[in-house]
């Protein structure tokens, strides 16, 4: 199942990155090809096996106290923002919406 | 559009809601040690973590999972010992990382359950042939009773997560996101510690979801989680609803219903959503799956968002936090530390002082409420217990309100409200004089029989003294008399008011009222 | 008067402890051999010349107070430009943060600094750790100390770089899929990835949060071990939730004999497709050294192991592209110009911000993380995991340590390998460790017979037995004394104390 230009499209919509048309074309065939490389994970039978999804062994259940931390002067919270206005970020218009709906 | 009643007679409106909810009661943040804050100047409480700095990494809030665990318990679900933190994808400045740290399909709780009384006015809202049970299995039976039914409505799941950063739209009108024309971020509540409970789609009236509303934060309040505010939105809540004819089991079309900031807007949102979808459908139009934004000024709801395809958020266990395995120690040490629950303490106050049952369930509701009236009942006698009842919902209350206080810095003790309870138990003085006397009580710091004594307002219930005052007012009033014996027995509140003006107000009306008719059968 | 570059860590932290030379002079003497040696390698994006300073007087403060100084006292450090230090930029070889100052400190380098060594520079790399050759730095490439037109490898390139031209004494490099075992590989000197959770990520720039881990560069393993005690001393971090304590003094049995321990031969690895013959030969002359000192050699199997590319190029990129969804140009980083919507700047920053292989891995990443493609891909790649894990923890029951190539050639040349695909396979004897997090180190053992370019052993063990993989480590340098080699080119240039 290759990925046609659109679906690449649509990815790098979802993922904001932009995409000239020329990059376009180069993308969809790296995608392609990186994935026929991941095909030994598709054929893998692995239906009883769990997935180990943090490579920690047994740990768990690492929780901190509710304990106040110093955290960062105003300055060095904006310091590496292009756009502030008084304490706070700024950006520019939100068109259509957008958030955790 | 047609009225609630006219709808829900043909249709059933399937109801879910979503609850969020601030763990305010904490100090620090869900994955930072920052802390948490409301009220202060923008990003005043931002750190590399919650500001999602380059290399910077999260490690939860103890207290916060032990406050989920508590939320669980609390309202009967099953506590998953085995979970894990997801990350959640989506590119909006609100969240620092552009992924929210979330639950995924294992939470903390899942499968509980809130048992509601609906009762009274708000009752009828369900139609009486509605079903009487909504989950196709037996699981969710209404059972009806006198004045209202019960019916358990279930939890699916309750999560753990991190709040947003608020995000303030400038240039557009009232602040709208889609007309401004740029917008400041203030990261301070970003990473706030978060609990999301999502319902089973078993509601079908907004009355019942108002209650559900109530019921929960009763609960959260209880435990001690949260101030759950909906007004400054430490607890919010979307509704998801949608309509199918009576008999169907498919489930419609829904819209999420957004901005609900009271318990009156959840109720009216949902209302009219229904009552919008309902015109819809009839005019044989389909609902598009959509969110809606409550204005409560107006009383309806507009699209904020049209979903066309499902959100694809990406969700992935996050490598950055260590999975849980939660032993049995952890979950009992937070069993231990809950305190008795709004339904338990309704049930002790009916049972042990037969109290009626919405003032049981009320007084039960508030923690420091039920604190205030536990110590008054204490102060007097259990007997008094529904008398003291009354005046704490009927006056006491209603005197905080005007003063701006509350049960915990109450300008009248409980000792006092005891006392003047039995003065009312005893027909001493009136509700209403009752009334007067607690700001008297709390400007003197005297005790109740004082105030009434000096003041003259004991009123008289000997009969020796009042009843010459019974025969003079019959004597003065014989059209009346007439009257009454003809069968118009109205005429006695008249009479009695005669009595009271006779006796100078000091004479007891509900024992006028009885010597009158003892004289006129 | 001695060079810099031919001291130990040890020698130098005695010295200044000693009074033989000051940290200052030290200081002085690596940036000396930096300004001599740079212009050519360009191993560093930044030369932090008053944070080094600043700390070197310190310490001789502290001496001329009487007081004790840290084990390290006075040694150069380098340190990769994907992990934090205030006063520095942290660019991760990236336009998107060529500006980018980070107001707190990387534990990692915090620790290294409280052990006493000075910040001398911060060192090129593949963008965001994307690369095995450092040819993907937006800030130009690093010379290869053994051969000008060849590759240092990557991602860590300019640390290793830094530390073969002798520039440094020691350095830190972060290793996702290799990125420190190559390039040590490459260029001659000794790498050592931990055990995942040993060493503390945080203030380390994410690239694959389960298979990133910091470790250390030196020239000799026994700086490398007494890195390792600096980084591991104060025990986990409690800024990163994956991280665990470990055994710390690693200097305590490094110089034990591995007499009687067992050795394991993987004959997949020794035949494999695509090893040079002179690595092949290097390997198992490792294997003679270690057996020449006793240590019995046995044959073992690592069955799915094969399958860690595979997995690899799943996990690393769906772990990048969230890690990296941060980088919108809001708070930091680059920020396009001129735009009318908040998307329009995302899209535009992040497409004029990233280079092309950061592109490339999150577009893959946000395509194997969407639903319905996650099960078949990032949820097996999981699976296979576990797999690969039982079959590492199957061989630690049978040897005690297990000898495998650190890279399948030596150092190629710029350009060499063009096709990104393609470029993926060197990190084929690496990933596998990355995937079950079990330490593994890479020793050079001088210089191929064909290339005359350095060749390497690759060393793995259980996880959490890095201690005892630094003891084979040792007994491999032992045979082939190599340890504390400068690339020619560039020893004694500059750097006199």
């Amino acid at each position: 199942m290759a990925l046609s230009q659109e679906d690449v499209r649509a990815i790098a919509d979802y993922a904001r990155i932009g995409l000239d048309e020329e990059e376009l074309r180069a993308m969809t065939v790296y995608m392609n090809e990186a994935v026929a490389m991941l095909q030994p994970i598709i054929d893998l039978e692995v239906e009883e096996v769990e997935p180990t999804f943090h490579p920690i062994g047994s740990l768990v259940n690492v929780m901190r106290a509710d304990e106040p931390r110093e955290g960062l002067r105003l300055d060095d919270a904006l310091e590496n923002a292009h756009a502030t206005e008084g304490r706070s970020f700024r950006v520019p218009s939100i068109l259509g919406g957008g958030g955790l709906s | 559009m047609k009225s609630l009643e006219e709808v829900l007679r043909d249709w059933e409106a399937v109801i879910g809601l979503e609850v969020h909810t601030e763990l305010t009661t904490l100090t620090t943040k869900m994955f930072c040690g920052c802390e948490l804050s409301h009220a202060d100047e923008p990003n005043a409480h931002v750190c590399p973590v919650c500001l999602g700095l380059p290399g910077a990494l999260p490690v939860p809030n103890r207290e916060a999972i032990r406050s989920i665990v508590k939320a669980g318990l609390a309202t009967g679900c099953e506590i998953e010992k085995r979970s894990m933190f997801y990350r959640k994808h989506y590119f909006y400045p609100d969240m620092a990382k552009n992924f929210q740290t979330t639950q995924g399909p294992v939470a903390f709780c899942m499968h509980g359950r809130l048992d509601l009384g609906v009762r009274g006015q708000g009752a009828s809202e369900l139609p009486d042939g509605a079903a009487a049970e909504r989950a196709g299995d037996g699981s969710v039976p209404v059972t009806r009773g006198e004045d209202g039914y019960e019916v358990p409505i279930r939890i699916l799941r309750i999560h753990m997560e991190e709040d947003a950063a608020k995000m303030n739209h400038l240039g557009g009108a009232e602040g709208r996101i889609t007309e401004a024309a740029e917008s400041l971020i203030d990261y301070n509540r970003c990473g706030t510690p978060l609990i999301e409970l999502v319902t089973e789609p078993d509601l079908r009236t907004p009355e019942e979801a108002r209650l559900f509303m109530e019921k929960l934060r009763r609960i959260f309040l209880t435990i001690g989680i949260s101030d759950c505010s909906l007004e400054s939105g430490s607890m919010r809540c979307d509704g998801n609803v949608s309509l199918r004819r009576k008999g169907e089991t498919e489930l419609g079309t829904k819209t999420e219903l957004k901005n609900i900031n009271s318990f009156k807007s959840l109720h009216d949102g949902l209302e009219y959503e229904i009552r919008r979808q309902a015109e819809v459908l009839e005019e044989g139009g389909t609902v598009r799956q959509e969110t809606r934004h409550f204005e409560p000024g107006r009383k309806r709801t507009v699209v904020m968002r049209v979903k066309e395809t499902a959100d694809d958020y990406r969700l992935f266990p996050d490598p950055d936090l260590a999975p849980f395995d939660l032993s049995d120690g952890f979950i009992e040490s937070c069993r231990a530390e809950l305190p008795e629950l709004p339904d338990a303490k309704r049930d002790r106050y009916m049972a042990a002082w037969g109290l009626r049952a919405e003032d049981a369930e009320t007084l039960a509701g508030e923690p420091a409420l039920a604190a205030f009236f536990e110590a008054a009942v204490a102060a007097g006698e259990p007997a008094h217990a529904q008398a003291t009842a009354n005046l704490v919902l009927n006056g006491v209350m209603g005197f905080w309100n005007a003063e701006g206080a509350g049960p915990a810095e109450s300008p009248v003790s409980p000792e006092q409200v005891a006392s003047l309870a039995a003065l009312v138990a005893a027909d001493a003085v009136t509700s209403a004089q009752a009334r007067e006397v607690l700001p008297i009580c709390a400007e003197t710091g005297d005790d109740p029989a004082k105030i009434v004594d000096e003041r003259g307002m004991r009123q008289v219930t000997d009969d020796d003294a009042l009843l010459p005052v019974v025969e003079a007012v019959l004597a003065r009033c014989p059209d009346q008399v007439r009257q009454y014996r003809e069968g118009n027995v109205k005429v006695i509140g008249f009479l009695v008011g005669q009595c009271m003006r006779e006796s100078k107000g000091k004479g007891n009306p509900k024992r006028f009222n009885e010597l009158l008719r003892e004289r006129l059968s | 008067m001695s060079l810099l570059d031919e001291l130990s860590a040890r020698q130098i932290a005695s010295g200044v402890q000693a009074g033989e030379f000051s940290a200052e002079e030290v200081c002085r003497a690596s940036l000396d051999a930096i300004a001599s040696r740079d212009a050519e390698l360009h191993a560093c994006l930044q030369v932090l010349e008053e944070l080094a300073l600043a700390k070197a007087r310190e310490l001789d403060r502290d001496r001329a107070a009487g007081r004790a100084l840290p084990p390290l006292a006075g040694v150069p450090l380098a340190v990769k430009d994907n992990m934090n230090l205030i006063g520095s930029r942290t660019t991760c070889g990236s336009r998107m943060l060529e500006d980018y100052e980070s107001p707190y400190t990387a534990t990692c380098v915090q620790r290294m600094l409280d052990a006493g060594c000075l910040p001398i520079a911060k060192t090129n790399m593949d963008e965001f750790a994307f690369g095995s050759s450092t040819e993907t730095s937006h800030f130009g490439k690093t010379a290869n100390p053994w051969d000008a037109e060849r590759v240092p490898g990557g991602s860590s390139g300019g640390s290793a770089a830094a530390v073969a031209a002798g520039e440094v004494t020691l350095a830190l490099g972060s290793d996702t899929g290799g990125s420190i075992r190559q390039p040590a590989a490459f260029c001659g000197v000794v790498g050592l990835k931990p055990t995942y959770g040993a060493v503390s990520r945080y203030g380390v720039v994410a690239f694959g949060s389960s298979l990133d881990q910091v470790g250390p560069f030196g020239r000799r393993v026994e700086d490398v071990a007494l890195a390792m005690n600096a980084l591991l001393g104060e025990g986990h971090d409690p800024m990163d939730a994956t991280s665990q304590d470990c055994p710390v003094d690693f200097l305590e049995h490094l110089e034990d004999p591995v007499e009687g321990l067992r050795v394991g031969i993987i004959a997949d690895f020794i035949d494999a497709e695509g090893l040079s013959g002179e690595v092949r030969s290097a390997v198992l002359g490792a294997a003679e050294a270690l057996a020449d000192q006793g240590a019995e050699l046995v044959d073992v199997s690592l069955p799915n192991v094969a399958d860690s590319i595979s997995a690899y190029y799943v996990i690393g990129p769906c772990e990048a592209f969230s890690n990296l969804a941060r980088f919108d140009g809001v708070r930091y980083g680059y920020q396009e110009p001129g735009c009318a919507t908040l998307a329009e700047q995302s899209a535009k920053s992040r497409a004029h911000g990233f280079g092309a292989e950061a592109k490339r891995r999150q577009m893959l990443g946000a395509y194997l993380l969407s639903s319905g493609v996650y099960e078949r891909y990032y949820h097996k790649a999981q699976k296979a995991r576990t797999l690969i894990t039982k079959s590492y923890e199957r061989a630690f029951e049978e040897v005690d340590v297990l000898l495998l190539p650190s890279s399948p050639r030596t150092a190629f040349k710029f350009g060499e390998i063009s096709d990104p695909t393609q470029m993926y396979l060197s990190d084929m004897f690496t990933i596998s460790s990355n995937i079950a997090g079990n330490g593994s180190v890479s020793v050079p053992l001088g210089l191929g017979e064909d290339s005359g370019l350095p060749v390497a052993v690759q060393l793995q063990g259980p996880a959490f037995k890095d201690r005892r993989l630094l003891t084979f480590a040792r007994a491999v340098e032992r045979g082939f004394e190599a340890e504390g080699r400068v690339a020619p080119a560039f020893a004694g240039k500059g750097g006199e104390l």
